[in-house]
Parts: structure tokens; sequence; C-alpha cells
């Protein structure tokens, strides 16, 4: 008899997103998202049950990498998440927040998900063409030729990561180690296309913060037998380098494919270490200075070599192979004979240093855009997340040479952003349906459902049950404490917004950002008197904004567009 | 009294099978389609609404189903589209062929169905039905498609001869065709991209040599970035290798390169060989040898201008080195493809290291406008300005998107609608007998095809229908070995046609040529205006008997009947072949083709055409087996628009847009489209016969037989099983 019934090994579901488990999901994924947020962001300790390696973090990439996501739908959110992240360092818990309170709001909603998604497009390319035009309220422009603004950036991006565990003193040393950093990759003579060097983090953990430390040119650690038995060097001009990626070891590679008979008596060995002492011999002939090698030298070689006051020192390792060849200017040899010269590079002077218990030999560049930063912090953990932080705060500031300017942080310019859409669409929705099959009453209803996503991302960055409000004419954030008296005389309660631009003695009116308000134009057009003034500013990164609030939206709308989920069981 | 009920078992499994399909892939149909969301087993997610990819994803284990989606992925094969399509029509074709066989115990049924059904149930043999599905695939439906259905066609291109392209009209068509395989916020800009794609790429001269190389190379031609947004993909002109380089040295002006498939260093022994050391000395003589010829060799490319070497395979450290220090750019490790597609774009074959040095030049090597790293979100690639040889002038598609499995939707979306492109500008082929009977009044279209194309689908079904493991099809020998004999005669028929076109000069018609096509109908029908004056389109029929050879765009030639004889006798299995033998008419071959480029809009067009005119061919048949099946086909054709309107209400319903167009249709009005966008019709067409293919695999099957192989699950095997 034939069969009847279809067999599915793989497990098909329809409208996924109605089922409990997934909004289960989807709630636990939001609230471990949003409890993290800000600079008063609870922490989690992620671990496995077997032991192990402990994590404690606020930050989005570290999170996401631990957690073990199975749910398919949380996976899309995750993985785009993560691709975000890898791409722009910043704003991943933002981005999080937001596509989780999209998909949360429009659910509530009893629209087709064509209405829907279309809608989302439009509001999405309103934010976006506003943050981009001139017009935009809440973004300055950025002066690469004043520290001040470029701080406020680093400290942004320091305070929002509560995990690296640093006092405010700690802050302001690293923020400023974080800056000189970045400032030393900058070419100096910077003309047309301009290649940024690189800044490479040098653990050392168990150290005060304090002792951090930016330092030019490369440091390459060594244990402390190894550097007494450098010889030091006393020249005056360069130092020749010869920078090797081949072994020196003596090896015989490749021979091909066929078979190499040795007779009796014939020694390979010595006929290469012939061929290395030749190769010695060449290096020396060459007033070569210094030997790095990225693999292993033969220690007769070696012990030739320094015999010859050249100093030899082998397994380097391929990471910092890159930035050898960049800072000295060699090519890397991958010859054992005739070495043609201008292979060697230089560099300006080569020391030991020793930091905390470790000891380090210090190449130090003629011309610097290589540089490294001596981190140290408290612990593992903590180190973990001070690195983290750095990178992202080196990257910030990457995007931001590139795009010069910077959004309003602490909050702000999401509330704007939502008071500025609600303003359009409620005074302009023609221009947004254009030929739309959409109606109004649909556009209301989204333009909500997208303005409260946005204003409750903000409202996640209260952890003390404190209130969030607004004003009412720049659309910016004020947080007051809790159980500050109700009905209180606003001004003396609230001091600065979130951004730290304007403070509270303007006549300003406020309302609960939870409470219903008439719309209202926010303030456009910064003033520029307004930047200047502010010292301490919060900052976010335009480009890393962008594409989070980009990316939310967009991987919004695809879970929102699946009709079945097809799992694969093998 | 089994097999009977096994054969009538398969058509009902078959129905379950593509109803649960059905329930899947119309989700995803149309421009109003969603998502699907399918998990790899490696725990990566893919969205999709392409129908092949989902039913692969399914991993179904019923043979039938097995065997559509066999079915389904052979036609995906060939042409990039219609894979849900494909779904709903087999299925509204099942769900008649079913409703036949309970005829009986439904009152409600149209009179005309009933007793044919009641035939059918007599006969109780699908393979019948099955043949007749063949006959008509073969020889009918292209006769209708040729003389009805051509004049509602429009042309693609703006000039027919040299089928050129405008960009309104191929935007019209990717729009349509992205609709339904991309998510709807991004089928215009995907569509756009496209569009920007295809045009960089052509140079005017170049036709489908084009769509063949990116076809076959698609994946080499695109680079995937995750982490930004969908908008920030991009068109860059030259190719862009996902390599960097092992060492790059920056160049300009007359740069030159090689392809080297093996290392440049020469190597103490090669395979096979022996090499023996006898001193230490001489080991020492070989390595400075090594050395000093690759030394010598670079040098020698560099004397030649070349800076850039691309390698199939990895070079030993000391070939980097001596390519660095002559200023020689090195790409590695190259995938056997793209060194094929860089041959192929410049038509440069592998550079061999000689074995003695001269001046004179390397002939291998080829200009290159530029070589440089690209970034892409801080991961480099190598970015090749290549100087094509070709009619394709290389350019790379950067495809970005928040995740992996978006991207690679796009980039599948993109590589089917090159396929859907590639087989739009081919022509096809249709050719047909007609054939006039003076002495009973009917007329009857006898078609074969010359293009050979559908009698490959017979073939591979039968090594389909075994692969299933655990599971066991076994056919009927006795239906196997019919239709081989058919097909061999079939066979026949082929070379026959294909000997004599050869003598004969071929012209390719003119689109939609409105007094064409009302000769061709009156050919067809002459006989039939007399006795059937009712039929309500007769009117349009104008009393007019032109000679066949008037027509300049078709070739007819008269057969001997001694010729018909001979051929017809050969196919005595098939019973409409011997009814002609019976008949002893004067018959008329004629060949012609749909010319690329054939489109109509989109919104289930084709569908109603072909439904229509089906309607009206089944009225004037009076063979039963060609009403039934002509009946059938043009019932379930309609399911493809009902689905497509299915979200539509009030005047752009299903049932007012299909009044309307038959009202059109009956009126000799041009049919209005309430949707903008063109779809292939050779796809379509193609589509059509696919299904019908597969039907009739799906027909002949008598009995499933599962076989439990794997011996260690013997403890599992219930005794039901074994049958």
């Amino acid at each position: 008899m034939s069969r009847l019934e279809a067999k599915k090994p793989s497990l098909c579901k329809s409208e996924p997103l109605t089922t409990e488990r997934v909004r289960t999901t989807l709630s636990v994924f939001k609230r471990i998202v949003t409890s993290c947020y800000g600079p008063s962001g609870r922490l989690k300790q992620l671990h496995n049950g077997f032991g192990g390696y402990v994590c404690t973090t606020s930050q989005s990439s570290a999170l996401l990498s631990h957690l073990l996501v199975t749910h398919p739908i949380l996976k899309i959110l995750t993985t785009s998440i993560q691709n975000h992240v890898s791409s722009f360092s910043d704003c991943g818990l933002f981005t999080a927040i937001l596509c989780c309170n999209l998909i949360e709001n429009v659910q509530r909603l009893d629209l087709t998900p064509t209405t829907v998604i279309r809608l989302n497009k439009h509001l999405l390319s309103l934010c976006i063409s506003y943050l981009k035009s001139e017009t935009c309220g809440c973004r300055i422009p950025v002066d690469f030729g004043s520290t001040q603004i470029l701080l406020c950036f680093v400290r942004s991006v320091l305070t929002s990561k509560p995990a690296c565990m640093l006092t405010r003193k700690e802050t302001e040393h690293v923020s400023a180690l974080i800056l000189r950093a970045f400032l030393l990759t900058i070419p100096e003579n910077a003309e047309g296309h301009i290649v940024l060097g690189k800044s490479l983090i040098v653990p050392l953990k168990g150290q005060r913060v304090i002792d951090s430390t930016v330092l030019p040119g490369i440091l390459i650690e060594m244990s402390e037998v190894q550097l007494m038995r450098l010889l030091p060097i006393k020249k005056s001009t360069a130092l020749k380098v010869a920078l090797f990626c081949t072994t020196l070891s003596g090896d015989i590679s490749d021979t091909g494919e066929g078979t190499v008979v040795v007779s009796y008596g014939v020694s390979l060995e010595n006929a290469a270490l012939d061929q290395l002492l030749n190769l010695g011999r060449q290096l020396i002939s060459d007033h070569v200075d210094l030997v790095l090698c990225q693999k292993v030298i033969h220690p007769s070689l070696k012990q030739f070599l320094n015999m010859h006051r050249i100093i030899a020192i082998d397994r380097i390792g391929v990471t910092l192979m890159e930035p050898l060849t960049k800072m000295t200017g060699t090519q890397p040899i991958g010859s054992l004979g005739s070495i043609s010269p201008n292979s060697y590079g230089s560099v300006k002077d080569v020391c030991t240093a020793k930091f905390g218990s470790k000891h380090f030999f210090h190449l130090i560049p003629n011309e610097a855009t290589i540089c490294s930063l001596l981190l140290c912090n408290r612990n593992d953990t903590a180190w973990d997340e001070l690195k983290l932080t750095c990178q992202t705060a080196l990257h910030v500031l990457q995007l931001t040479l590139k795009e010069p300017w910077a959004l309003l942080g602490g909050g702000c310019t999401e509330t704007h952003l939502a008071a500025y859409i609600r303003h359009k669409t409620h005074n302009d929705p023609e221009s947004i349906l254009k030929d739309d099959e959409c109606t109004q009453t649909e556009l209301q209803l989204i333009a909500e459902a997208f303005c409260s996503a946005l204003e409750s991302v903000v409202g996640s960055l209260e952890h003390d049950g404190g209130e969030i409000l607004t004003d009412m004419k720049y659309g910016h954030l004020w947080s007051v404490q809790a159980d500050s008296p109700c009905v209180a005389n606003w001004p003396d309660l609230l001091s600065q917004c979130g951004c730290g631009l304007y403070n509270s003695q303007e006549e300003l009116n406020w309302s609960f950002l939870r409470s219903t308000r008439r719309p209202f134009v926010p303030q456009t057009c910064l003033p520029h008197e307004a930047v200047g003034s502010a010292s301490n500013l919060t900052l976010d990164c335009l480009t890393a904004k962008l594409s989070g609030l980009q990316v939310a939206v967009e991987t919004a709308n695809l879970i929102l567009d699946l009709s079945y989920v097809i799992e694969d069981k093998n | 009294m089994l097999s009977s009920m096994a054969a009538a078992g398969s058509v009902k499994a078959a129905l379950q099978v593509a109803e649960v399909l059905e329930a899947i892939v119309s989700c995803c149909v149309g421009p109003e389609g969603r998502q699907v969301l399918c998990t790899k087993p490696t725990g990566e997610v893919l969205l999709s609404r392409n129908g092949g990819r989902l039913l692969e994803a399914l991993h179904l284990e019923h043979p039938i189903a097995r065997m559509i989606v066999d079915c389904v992925s052979s036609h995906l094969k060939k042409t990039g589209d219609g894979a849900k399509t494909f779904i709903i029509f087999l299925c509204h074709l099942l769900r008649g062929l079913h409703a036949i066989t309970d005829s009986e115990k439904d009152p409600l049924m149209c009179e005309n169905i009933q007793t044919h059904g009641r035939h059918w149930k007599n006969c109780s043999q699908w393979k019948c039905i099955s043949q007749a599905l063949l006959t008509f695939q073969t020889q009918i439906l292209d006769g209708i498609m040729d003389q009805y259905l051509s004049r509602h066609f429009l042309s693609i291109f703006s000039s027919a001869k040299e089928k050129t392209l405008c960009r309104s009209s191929l935007e019209l068509l990717l729009e349509a065709y992205f609709c339904g395989r991309v998510g709807r916020n991004n089928h215009k800009f995907i569509s756009q991209l496209m569009c920007d794609y295809f045009f960089k790429c052509m140079t005017c001269e170049s036709g489908i040599g084009v769509f063949e190389l990116v076809d076959d190379y698609f994946v080499e031609l695109n680079v995937g970035v995750t982490g930004l947004p969908v908008s920030d993909s991009r068109i860059i002109a030259g190719l862009v290798l996902q390599k960097d380089f092992s060492v790059y040295c920056p160049a300009d002006g007359d740069i030159r390169m090689v392809i080297v498939t093996e290392t440049v260093q020469p190597l103490f022994s090669t395979s096979g060989s022996e090499f023996i050391l006898n001193s230490e000395a001489q080991f020492q003589t070989s390595q400075f040898w090594i050395m000093e010829k690759t030394q010598a060799i670079m040098k020698h490319l560099h004397s030649q201008n070349v800076k850039l070497l691309i390698s199939s395979v990895k070079q030993p450290d000391l070939v980097i080195y001596y390519a660095g220090v002559n200023g020689i750019s090195v790409v590695e490790c190259l995938s056997s493809e793209e060194v094929s597609l860089i041959r192929r774009i410049i038509g440069l074959s592998p550079f061999v290291p000689p074995q003695a040095f001269s001046q004179c030049e390397i002939p291998n090597t080829a200009l290159v406008k530029f070589c440089k790293p690209l970034i892409l979100r801080s991961k480099r690639y190598v970015h090749l300005g290549l100087i094509s040889t070709c009619a394709f002038i290389p350019h790379s598609i950067v495809l970005c998107g928040p995740l992996q499995g978006l991207i690679e939707q796009h980039e599948d979306a993109l590589h089917g609608a090159f396929k859907m492109l590639r087989q739009l500008f081919k022509d096809l082929d249709l050719s047909y007998i007609t054939q006039t009977n003076d002495q009973n009044g009917t007329s009857s279209l006898f078609i074969y095809k010359n293009s050979g194309e559908s009698y490959q689908a017979p073939d591979t079904g039968n090594g389909s229908i075994q692969r299933p493991y655990q599971d066991t099809v076994v056919e009927n020998k006795d239906e196997l070995e019919k239709t081989q004999t058919y097909l061999k005669v079939h066979s026949n028929l082929v070379i026959s046609d294909v000997e004599l076109e050869t003598y004969i000069p071929y012209s390719t018609p003119t689109l939609t040529p409105t007094d064409t096509f009302q000769t061709v109908e009156t050919l067809t029908c002459l006989s039939l205006e007399r006795n059937r004056l009712t039929d309500y389109y007769e009117p349009l029929l104008k009393n007019n008997s032109t000679a066949y050879s008037t027509r300049g765009n078709r070739i007819e030639i008269s057969y001997e009947n001694l010729q018909v004889t001979n051929i017809t006798g050969k196919g005595s299995m098939l019973p409409v072949s011997c009814k002609l033998q019976n008949m002893g008419t004067s018959q008329s071959y004629l060949s012609s083709s749909m010319p690329a480029g054939c489109v109509l809009p989109v919104g289930g067009n084709f569908e109603i055409l072909l439904h229509y005119y089906l309607l009206n061919y089944a009225k004037k048949c009076h063979q039963s087996e060609e009403t039934m099946v002509s009946m059938i086909i043009a019932n379930a054709l309609l399911g493809i628009p009902k689905v497509l309107y299915k979200s539509k209400t009030g005047k752009y319903s299903f049932p007012h847009t299909y009044i309307r167009a038959v009202h059109a249709l009956q009126t000799n009005q041009p049919l209005v489209s309430s949707q903008t966008g063109l779809e292939s019709v050779t796809g379509k067409y193609q589509l059509l016969t696919s299904v019908l293919q597969c039907l009739t695999k799906i027909l002949t099957i008598d009995v499933v037989i599962t076989v439990k192989r794997d011996p260690q699950k013997v403890h599992n095997q219930d005794s039901e099983d074994e049958l």
C-alpha cells in the first residue's frame, strides 16, 4: 500500500510570531538587553554550568557572543545585532531594544504585515533623511582641532559600560589615553588618501587602571632572562632591521611531490646550518642591527648573530608581522640567500621596559603611526570589558573621522526624533504616504508604535525607579530621581537634559515621557553658540546610530514578515 | 483489484502531498507573499521566498513528495523561476483529476464531466489520462500557444531584430520577478540593482553569451557583506576576488598580469620522480640553484612589466618574497572557478615558467587597468580592473544586509533572474501538424516539438523515482515499456523533422500580427465554421480560405500519405496515432517559433488567456480524452490567479478580473491589466510543460512499495510495512 501521509523530518510552523513561546522568548530577551542599557545598566554574569570562564558584562557584543540562542527567530535578531556590532562596535543594545520594542508594539495592532512593513520603511527613511539633513536639531559638527569634543565622545563610551568598574578619575585617565592612542595612529603628513595606523592593546592585568599608558611603537613581551641576554646597542643613527617571515630553524621545507633519497652519511642538518650561517654572514656584512623572525631561529644562528652584536628575536607570531612591516618599512624576507638591500627597514631605537611584572622589548619608530596601549585593570573580567570598551571607543573615533558629526547622547536624540516624527505624521501625512495604498489612520497607528518604541528605548536608561520627562521645546530627555516630591518645581529638580546641552533654568514645559502629548515641533537647527559653551556633553556616534536604526527596523520588518519557520532537525 | 486501488490511491496520495506543499508555498507567492525562515542543520538561519529552496529545506520523505520536489528542482535548474506556481498548478490539476473519480458521489458535478468521469472510472487506468496529458503537452499545447495566444504577446525588445532592450521594460520585468522573490521592502531596490548591473555589464553587441557567463559564474561575481543595511549594496566596476593580496605592491600605468596554476619555484622532485642526494654540497647547490632560478623568473616577469601574479595554488615564501622585491603583487589560492572566470573574461592561458630565458616576451600576459585592495567593512578584497576580451564588461555586485541569510536570499534571487533572462533571450521553437479532415468535419492538431527538451524529463524521472532511500517505488513494467516505445516513436519523428527543416529557409515570425492570426485561425477552424456557428467567438472568423503558403513567417510541408503511415505505424501504441491511420487524411506540418523576448503583463494574464482558449478548444474537440484533459488543465490554470488575487477585494478581486478579461476576449478588445509588470512567456510555457510531465509521472505510478533497508532498524520494522 502507498503511504498516505506526508512525513516531514523538518519541523514546519506557520505564523510563528503568534505563538506564546515566541512571545515569551522575545520578552525574556528584551528584559536582558534593556536591563543592561546605559550608564546605570545592570551587569550580567555569564558562565556555563561546567565551570570555566566567567564573563561579567553589560555590552551587547560580549553578551550576545556568550548567549546560546536556539530559537530561529531570536537567532535572526541576535545575528543581525552581532553583525552590526562587528561593523560599527557601538549601539548594539540600542538596536536590540528598538527592534524588540518595534515587534512588540506592532503586534498589538491589528494591521497586515504588508502595511506595517511599508509604513515602517517610510518612517525609517524619514528619520534617516532628518538625521542627515542640515536642519537636524540633534547633531553637532565634530571639530578635530579641539580635543574637548573628542574627549566627550570617548567619555560617553566609557561611562556607558559600567562593567569596566572605573572611578571618575580613572575614566578621565583612560579617556585621555584612548584619545592619545587614536591621534598617534593618524599619519603626520597626510595627503589625499589617509591610511590610519594601528593601536595595539597590550594586556597588563592585576595593575591599577591609573598605571595604563600609551607608547609609540611596538612592545614585544619577553622573559626577563631573555631580555638580560640581549646586549645593549649604543648607536646614534637609526637601527637597521631585517624581518623574516620564513623559518630560520634549518628545516628542509617543501621538496616536491616526488621522493628525495639521501645517501648514507650525508647530513642535511649540517648542510642547512651552513646555509643559515651564510645567511648570518650576509646580514653582518649588510650591517643589520636587529633580526626579527616570525618563526623560530636556529640557536646556533642566534648565537652567531649575538656574537656579532646583532639582536635576534624569534617567535614574533603572525599578528605582529603586519604592524612590524608597517612600522619598520621592511619587506618580510622569505629567502635564505641573496637578500635584496631594499628589504631592510629601520627603527629609531630599541630599549627594554618593565611594566608591572612583565618585561618588554620596545621598538621605537622613526615615524609613529603604530602605538601600543598598555591597558591595566584589576582583574581578568574587568580587563576584558575595558579592552572591548577601548576598541569600541577607538572605532567610534575612526568612524567619526570619516563622517565628522556627532549625535546628542543620553537619550536626547531618541526623544527629539520621536517628537519630530509625531509632528510630521500629524501635520504632513500626505508627503509620507505619497501614492501608497495605506490610509492616514494606519500611518498614525504605526507612527505611534514607532515613536513609543523609540521612547521606550530611552525609558530603559532609567533603572532605579526614577521618572523620565521630556521638554516641549527641544524634545530632549530629562530624568528625575526616584522618590522626589510629586508635583514640585521642575526646574529645581531637573538640572540638565540627558546630553548636557540644556539646563533647566530656561523657561521650559515638561511632560512625562509615558503620558500622551499633543504633537509639537521640536526646535531644529542647533545654534552654534549652544554647542561651543557646553563642555561636558554626552555624544553618540552618528554612523553607528544611523546603521543601528536601520538594522533595527529592517530586522523587525523581516521578523514581522515571517509566515513559516522550517526547522531543519538534522 | 489491488492495482486499481493503488492507482486511484496514487492520485489521492499525491493530492494530499501537494496540498500540504501548496499551503506552504502559497503564503509566499506573488507580491503579497511573505517570508519563510529556514534553519540549517548547522544552526544558521536562511530567509527565503524561493519555492525550490523551501521544498528542499523540508526534507520530505514521502516518495511522491520527493518526486515532485525532484521535478521542481530540475525545472528550476533550467528556468530559475516558477517553483511555487509549479506546486499550485500541480495541486489544482490533481484536484481536478480527483474530482472526476469522485463525480459519481457528487450530483452537483456538471453532466459533461460526469459522463467522462464514469468512462475514466470504468477504464480505471490513470495511465490513459497520463498519456492523454502527454499527448496534449507534446501535440496540442504548442498549437494553442502559436495560433491563439501569440497575438496577445508583447515583446520586451524595443527592436525585435537587434534584440535591443530598453531600460523601462526591463525594469517592469525585473520588478515583477523580484516581487515574488525577495522581501517587499527590498524588491524595488534589488531590481534596480540588477538593472544597473545588466546595463553596466553589457556591450551593445553582447547577447545571450553574457547571460550564460553570469549564470555560470554568479557566485564569483558577487560579494556578501554582513552588518550593513541592504541599501548599501552596490555595483563595483571590475572584478572583486574574495581574497587578500599575499603581497601588494602599489603600481600604476602599464600593469600586466599572469596566471599560474603551479608553484613558480622549481622543487627538488616532481611527482613520480626520485631525487638522489649524494653529498651535502649537492644539496646546497640545488637549493642555491632553486633560489637563483626563482629569482630569475620573477626578474624576468618584472622586465616584462608583469605586476600581478594570480595563482591557483599556494606559492612558497621564496616566491612571495621575490615577487615583493620585484614589485609584483601576488594573489594566491584562487578557486578553479575564479581562475576560469578570469580566463574567460580576458582570454588568457596560464603562464608556465620557461626552462631557458631569453629576452623574448612572455606570451601569456594580459593588460589590467588597475589592481588594488578593496576594503569592505574592514575586510580586505582584491579588486581587479580586467580588460575584457569578450562581450562581458566585468562588474561585481556587493550585496549588503543585516544578516547572511538575507544576503543569500538576494543572491539567490539575482541568480534566478539571470536564469530567467537567459531563457527569455532564446527563441522557443514550436512545431506541430495540422490535419484537416472534411469527411467528418473535425480538425485536430498534432504537435511535436523539435527541441528535444521535453523528452529529457521522463528519462530523469525514472532515475529519480528509484532514488529515495528506504522507500523503493516499483513501476508497472508494462507501462514503462510502453512509455519507452512511445518515446522512441517520438524521437523518430523528431529526427525526421529536423532533417527536413534543414532544407527550408527559416524566418522568425514577428510579434502579434493580427492578420496572420486570423488566417491561422481560419485555417484550423475552416471546416468547423459551417457546423458550429453557435460558438460564441465564431463571428470573429472570416471565411477566408487563403492557402497556407501565403504566410511568410510560417513553414509548412505537406507530407505524402505514405510517409505518415510510415511514422504512425511505429507508434501503434498511441491511441491517437492509430486513428490517424484510419482516417487517412492529408497533413501539414507547421513549424513556427516564439521569438525571444515574449512577455505578458503580470497578474495571471497568461493563465486566463490559456484557460479561455483551452475551453474553446475543448468545445470543438470530439475526442473525449482531449476534451477532458483540456478542461482539467484549463480549470487548473485559474488556480494561480486565484491565489494572486486572494487579498484583493471589490473591483480588483479575482471574479471581477476574470469576467473583465473574458469579456474583453469575446469582444476582441485588448486586455487591461490592473498591475504593472511583465513576465516571460517562455518561463510560463516551460512551467506548464514541466508540470504536465510531472503529473504524467505521478499518474504512471501504480504501486509504491516501501522497503526498509537499514538492517540496524530491524526491530522497528512492522509487519504491515512488508506489504
